[in-house]
């Protein structure tokens, strides 16, 4: 069969169970076990009433529990445990994240995740916003935008190849390739870098990759939130004389502080969890470790599973606040 | 009748096939020119056994092998890149013993069989030794590459004692050119061309008997007869003038970029210390032995420690067990299942059996030749270390120290690496 | 008033001219992947991209034919030929016979051989080969020439990763399944994250505010976590590697979002169209389906490019759910790691493909950017 064929097959078979769980699943409901209709016609409203928020539901949280929730107390468990050669496993306490402490590599890691939750959070705001703000007044603000915002679609295998290209040296007699150097080079430079491995300032040329691509993203929501702000309030003020800084700072930015935050906090969730450029770039090597790496390190290369469990368990333990901070943002909505 | 016939000459046609045909799939780490030579010689066993037989590469074999194996997905045959790696996996569980009879099979039919069958032989889950690994397709490391047309217009005469070959190094340098080309760049693999180096040096300063301690960490990597095993490739590799691109381009170049300065005009340098398998990178169109040439990374005159040789070799290893994969196992064992694979490219066999005729190029043959001659055969040591070090810290400890920091800082490194895992 | 009307004029320039700024640099590494994936081998490594529009130096090592094609003329023996092909407009600088010397004549001059005899090479790229003797060995002599090369554009680099022998195949096979893998995994989640989001946020039942929140926390569990328990269920339950797998874990893992933005987007619509089609006697299934549906579709429609981009661009999930060692279900970025592994050194390569990888995906988010961003606004704004 042509994989097309059978590609699409696969395809209406997936989709089709789908939306038959619900659609006879509702049928069941209405028609077979509690049908609007009859002696207990009022009862059975109620009843199907207080199981479809379930049914529909259902799905939804099986998936969850199953591919997010068990995996998290699953990891708790092994990060608790050795395992022994020859199958099982041990309960060891602590001793796993004792290890884990004592590693040089693991405090490079925290050290660099730290600078990571400083700066690419904090650069993809900060140009998002300027994006934002300047793009919303011009006529061409909206191909600007999407020019700005297209890195998001690109994946990180293709954004690591793009940038190792701008990062790339050569030999001094050479004639440099990667943008960089060549600019390094005309303004005076005395001979090329290889910038990948400059220790501690390498740190900074992977996270350009990932400001480059979330800044698309931080700009389009403030853009928005920018757009929100009511006339009125910027027209008081031009009639106050407060001159276009004066607006943007102490007017517009403190109007959008939430957005701000959102933004931030999503962008930080993401910075925990990069792993896939620090891995196709520089592999953690010449210091540039962080946590998502070195935890894949352990996991699949020293087939350290209780470590390489207890550095995930502290991804999620710098997660939490963050988390917390949803939580308590989505319970306030609710009242 | 006459149809009762047919059908019973049909199910008798189709019974060895029908009975015994089935998926055998192969997983390693080989991609490119040399998968194309792995599915030759797989070809020619599924056309013989009739068994549907698939082979799938990836350069991060090491940890999908891994995954596979934790989660019960396993191919019926993995092929290791290292035998560190098995050794793991058969601890755990995850390879089955392979048939009786292969370890007197190799053991007869090898040259220097028992040490191809130590090196397969593993403690399996219960702790009981026993054969896990078959060794097909070994590479020969200790070799140094070079453009013969280059070495002429300059008039340098190849090296024949490591004393030579250093003062060849400065020669180069005084003349004006750079000598050496290295490159550690490896994915996630990245340094592991620096393990080799220092594995070379390690043979040609120390004897046989320090090397086999450092491999089972009786001699730690503190040891400052290994810390001098590191300056010594620190000697080449840490001298902006003896590299292209200067000591800081070492580590972050690509290995397979790096021989290609060998090919430039004018040279970026001269030499190019790599294992056999090499000459898939060159240049397109690049003919061995005529436009680019190897010769053996040869040993101090004044060590009297012989000629030693570095080696390494593919394990292949049954990670599901069944029919298939036994059938394949049995085939390796064929002459045929070697010839055809020497009759391509980079592939050298410790097989006795095979006809030296089929190499099927002469640069092959000359490996054959620096093989025979050497004085000691010893096996990659990363490889045999265990995968936390020998895939893991000496790989990011020689990526450091091609950085600069100091040979007896990264060796306390990698020995703390292996420490926490005993 | 002229002072502010100037100033005012003056402002606008410095805003458009920053956005520009802003523009280029955020565009300048994309294209210079674009530009490099048209360029020859010998022009990636002799000039930046920035200088593909004009013609490059370049020092090349060049072979004149074989002793075996010499000819005798008079009392000479002579190799005659053309380094470069007819119609290239080439321009040769300096030559050399020597890698130790590649630049030691100018076009023209004569060079003695240091096996006996003299070359030249005139600026066109052709040259002469003389000897009293015969020519000896197999191998033509080297030539080193520093030549001016027009500029090259090449469509070969896309040959050679979409329509190579060797490749097509897999990259054919790769497009289908990368294709099988990320229509149903952007389906299955927006259907069953719509019926949920429906519940959270127009049904009445006890325990809704603790789901809500529990949702919110799993967006930020870490997906490297999950990957050995899952595969160890997946093969316990029968379903091994394989596309439901890949479904499953691709579901799994993009609902939190996915609810999130679609119960925001839902807690918005009006209160009333809800309540009136409540009274008329609608069940709550067609509620959903004739009203909600089609009111929620630019949520839907944003949530669906985000997750497409995201499965698309996948490599891990696939690894781990999908691929297994028969080889019959490879993605494209799969194939994409694999050509980088191979051809490590290559950059023509490299930029080819991974142009092609970003193609597909960069076609849907300028196709459908406008739902992509309003339906983000209605998940983060309030």
């Amino acid at each position: 069969m042509h994989p097309a064929l059978q590609g699409l097959l696969t395809i209406l078979i997936g989709v089709g169970g789908c939306v038959g769980y619900f659609y006879f699943s509702n049928q069941l409901i209405d028609k077979v076990l509690f049908p609007p209709r009859g002696p207990n016609a009022g009862r059975n409203i109620n009843r199907a009433n207080m199981v479809r928020p379930w049914l529909f539901l259902l799905p939804a949280l099986l998936a969850l529990g199953l591919y997010l929730a068990y995996p998290v107390l699953e990891t708790l468990r092994l990060s608790l445990t050795e395992r022994i050669p020859g199958g099982g496993s041990k309960w060891v306490g602590l001793d796993n994240y004792r290890q884990m402490v004592n590693e040089p590599k693991f405090w490079e890691a925290m050290r660099n995740n730290m600078m990571w939750l400083l700066v690419v959070p904090a650069l993809s705001t900060a140009f998002g916003l300027l994006a934002a703000q300047l793009t919303d007044r011009i006529s061409w603000g909206n191909i600007a935008k999407s020019l700005i915002f297209m890195p998001m679609a690109i994946s990180f295998v293709g954004a690591a190849v793009i940038w190792k290209l701008i990062y790339d040296t050569r030999p001094v007699d050479q004639e440099q390739i990667g943008v960089l150097n060549a600019i390094y080079l005309a303004l005076g430079g005395d001979q090329p870098m290889t910038w990948l491995t400059i220790p501690f300032w390498n740190n900074f040329f992977l996270m350009a990759v990932l400001v480059w691509i979330q800044t698309g993203f931080a700009m389009v929501i403030l853009s928005a939130a920018l757009r929100g702000i009511p006339e009125e309030t910027i027209e008081a003020a031009i009639v106050d004389g407060a001159n276009p800084f004066q607006i943007f700072f102490k007017i517009k930015v403190p109007q959008i502080a939430g957005t701000i935050v959102v933004v931030w906090t999503t962008i930080t969730i993401v910075v925990l969890k990069v792993f896939d450029i620090v891995f196709a770039m520089t592999n953690g090597q010449w210091q540039t470790q962080v946590l998502a790496n070195y935890m894949f390190d352990k996991l699949f290369r020293a087939n350290d599973w209780g470590v390489g469990s207890a550095a995930a368990m502290v991804i999620m333990l710098l997660v939490t606040p963050i988390l917390v901070w949803n939580v308590w943002n989505a319970r306030k909505e609710m009242r | 009748m006459k149809n009762v016939l047919y059908a019973g000459a049909a199910a008798v046609a189709l019974l060895p096939v029908s009975a015994m045909a089935e998926q055998v799939t192969v997983f390693g780490p080989w991609l490119g020119p040399d998968q194309e030579n792995v599915e030759a010689v797989l070809a020619a066993f599924a056309e013989q056994s009739g068994h549907d037989v698939r082979y799938t590469g990836s350069d991060s074999f090491e940890q999908q092998i891994v995954v596979d194996a934790e989660a019960g997905s396993a191919p019926n045959i993995a092929v290791f890149p290292q035998p560190g790696l098995a050794a793991d996996m058969a601890g755990r569980g995850f390879l089955a013993p392979l048939p009786d009879g292969t370890g007197d099979w190799v053991r007869d039919n090898y040259a220097a069989g028992q040490s191809w069958v130590d090196l397969g032989t593993y403690a399996g889950p219960d702790g009981q030794d026993d054969l896990y690994g078959f060794f097909y397709k070994v590479d020969l490391k200790s070799l140094v590459w070079y453009v013969p047309e280059n070495f002429e217009d300059a008039g340098y005469d190849i090296p024949e004692t490591m004393e030579d070959l250093k003062a060849l190094t400065q020669q180069i340098v005084s003349d004006g050119g750079t000598p050496w080309c290295i490159g550690l760049g490896s994915g996630g693999a990245t340094g592991w061309p620096a393990t080799d180096w220092v594995e070379d040096l390690m043979l040609r300063t120390q004897t046989p008997d320090v090397y086999d301690g450092w491999v089972t960490n009786d001699v730690k990597f503190t040891d400052e007869r290994v810390i001098n095993a590191i300056d010594e490739f620190g000697w080449f590799a840490r001298n902006d003038d003896f590299v292209a691109g200067g000591a800081g381009a070492v580590a972050s170049t690509d290995f397979r970029d790096s021989p290609k300065g060998l090919f430039s005009s004018p040279p970026q340098c001269y030499m190019h210390r790599q294992a056999s398998f090499i000459p898939a990178f060159f240049p397109d169109g690049t003919v061995v032995g005529e436009d680019a040439d190897f010769f053996y990374f040869p040993a101090y005159a004044g060590m009297d420690l012989g000629k030693p040789v570095l080696g390494a070799g593919t394990v292949w290893g049954i990670t599901a067990d069944s029919q298939g994969a036994r059938d394949l196992i049995a085939f390796l064992q064929t002459p045929e299942a070697h010839e055809i694979w020497m009759a391509r490219t980079g592939f050298l066999t410790p097989h006795k059996g095979v006809d030296p005729e089929k190499f099927g190029d002469p640069t092959l043959r000359k490996m054959n030749e620096i093989l025979l001659n050497a004085t000691t055969f010893r096996f990659d040591g990363s490889d045999l270390m265990p995968g936390a070090v020998g895939a893991g810290a000496f790989w990011t400890g020689m990526v450091d120290y091609a950085g600069g920091k100091p040979a007896p800082e990264v060796a306390a490194e990698i020995q703390a690496a292996w420490d926490a895992i005993k | 008033m002229d002072g502010i009307a100037g100033r005012k004029t003056r402002l606008s320039w410095a805003v458009h001219l920053s956005v520009l700024a802003l523009v280029l640099l955020w565009l300048f590494p994309t294209v210079g992947l674009f530009v490099s994936s048209f360029r020859t081998t010998d022009q990636i490594a002799t000039s930046g991209w920035w200088k593909a529009a004009f013609p490059s130096v370049q020092n090349l090592t060049l072979r004149a034919r074989p002793p075996s094609e010499q000819v005798r003329q008079g009392d000479l023996w002579v190799i005659e030929g053309d380094l470069f092909e007819k119609g290239k407009t080439v321009s040769v600088s300096r030559f050399g016979v020597s890698s130790r010397a590649p630049t030691a004549f100018g076009a023209g001059e004569t060079a003695p051989l240091r096996k006996g005899g003299e070359a030249t090479v005139d600026a066109s790229g052709h040259y002469r080969l003389t000897n009293t003797e015969p020519f000896t060995g197999k191998r033509g002599q080297r030539l080193f020439v520093t030549a001016k090369v027009p500029p090259e554009f090449t469509l070969e680099n896309y040959r050679n990763v979409l329509f190579d022998p060797k490749n097509r195949e897999g990259m054919s096979r790769a497009f289908f399944n990368t294709l099988t893998v990320t229509i149903p995994a952007t389906i299955i989640p927006i259907l069953i994250a719509a019926f949920a989001a429906y519940a959270l946020a127009w049904m009445e039942f006890p325990g809704r505010a603790l789901l809500i929140a529990a949702i919110v926390g799993l967006l930020v569990v870490p997906l490297q976590l999950a990957l050995i328990p899952l595969l160890k269920f997946h093969n316990n339950i029968g379903i091994g590697k394989g596309y439901v797998g890949v479904w499953l874990a691709h579901t799994g893992f993009g609902l939190p979002l996915a609810i999130y933005l679609l119960r925001n987007y839902m807690v918005g619509l009006p209160r009333d169209i809800i309540e009136n089609a409540r009274v008329d006697g609608a069940s709550e299934f067609q509620i959903f389906t004739r009203i909600i549906l089609p009111l929620s579709f630019p949520a839907l429609a944003s949530f669906a490019i985000f997750q497409f981009l995201w499965t698309w661009n996948d490599l891990l999930v696939a690894l781990v759910f999908l691929i297994d060692s028969s080889g019959d279900t490879t993605v494209m970025t799969k194939q994409i790691v694999e050509l980088l592994g191979t051809r490590g050194g290559n950059w023509e390569i490299l930029a080819t493909s991974a142009f092609v990888s970003i193609a597909v995906p960069l076609f849907v988010f300028f196709a459908m950017q406008r739902y992509l961003v309003r339906g983000l606004l209605a998940g983060s704004v309030k």
